[in-house]
């Protein structure tokens, strides 16, 4: 019994290190990819955009940390790491998955608040030392990532609603469905319970959306 | 006329200088349609960048050519504003 637990225990960091090579790899071309764009325009909108999936890859790989900590050390969630490790890569990881929505949802919306990307920073660290400070707190966490989720997907729709007709797409259901699955990875981290069987399908959602964003961008810039 | 954008506006001062080869400062802001004030605006973000380059020709008057930079802009203008509208950024 034993042995097969620790099997399914080895599949699922597998899976886990799998899973969060490819969004890094996406994030990191989509990234890349977009260098050339970026120098030739210096358009503030391709320049957020490229610095939100900096900080995914940046937020996946101390995703992926924080789960092989969590192995490592035999327990059920970060908050259980002994020593110093959990809080810093926690800070870490929630500060930079704060940032990559954030700067995601200011690529569209940079030119009605122009050079207010400091404020996004202040936001992202008050949330980072709050979840830190706040104990085994699930409805804290739940609450911020909800509130933080509504605020974006409302913001994107007002922003989509108010552009010129002809430059409308359907691509922000696209940056809706990526912040929605982007926080049920974090809250799977925090509340490692809560996503239970469902775990594979969000990751195949997940890794679906990151693919799409991907190739968009590859169509696009080459 | 809508207003052009930023992206646009280098676009048309680029190729009003590449349909050129080389020109004068004084043609250039003519054609460019922009009041001398941001036309300088954006000639010295040309320059700064180096999408345009300088040379002095023979009767000892500046022109301005466009450089591989400029170049490769003017190539790659559609795919930036494609990338732009379908991403909407």
């Amino acid at each position: 019994m034993q042995d097969v637990m620790e099997q399914l225990l080895t599949i699922s960091v597998g899976m886990e290190i799998i899973y969060s090579f490819v969004i890094i790899l996406c994030s990191l071309m989509v990234y890349y990819g977009t260098k050339e764009l970026y120098e030739l325009t210096n358009h503030k909108g391709i320049k957020y955009f490229r610095l939100s999936f900096l900080f995914f890859a940046i937020a996946y790989f101390f995703r992926s940390f924080i789960k092989f900590l969590v192995y490592f050390f035999g327990v059920n969630a970060v908050r259980e790491i002994p020593q110093f490790i959990a809080p810093l890569t926690l800070f870490v990881f929630i500060y930079a998955s704060s940032m990559a929505v954030f700067y995601l949802f200011y690529s569209m919306v940079y030119r009605k608040w122009e050079n207010k990307s400091y404020l996004f920073h202040i936001f992202a660290v008050i949330i980072a030392i709050i979840i830190l400070l706040s104990d085994d707190a699930s409805w804290l966490y739940l609450g911020i990532n909800f509130i933080l989720f509504l605020l974006l997907a409302v913001g994107i729709c007002i922003m989509h609603r108010n552009k010129k007709e002809n430059k409308k797409n359907r691509f922000f259901i696209v940056y809706i469905l990526l912040f929605a699955f982007w926080l049920l990875n974090v809250v799977d981290i925090l509340i490692p319970t809560i996503i239970g069987t469902y775990q594979l399908t969000v990751y195949l959602i997940s890794l679906g959306i990151f693919m799409l964003i991907l190739f968009k961008v590859l169509k696009r810039a080459g | 006329m809508p207003k052009r954008e930023r992206l646009e506006i280098i676009k048309d001062i680029l190729e009003v200088v590449k349909n050129n080869r080389a020109i004068k400062m004084t043609p250039l802001l003519r054609k460019s349609n922009l009041s001398s004030q941001r036309f300088v605006e954006y000639f010295k973000e040309l320059s700064d960048k180096g999408f345009i380059t300088e040379s002095v020709d023979k009767h000892g008057k500046k022109v301005y050519f466009l450089s591989e930079k400029g170049f490769r802009y003017l190539e790659k203008y559609k795919t930036i504003m494609g990338f732009i509208n379908e991403l909407e950024l």
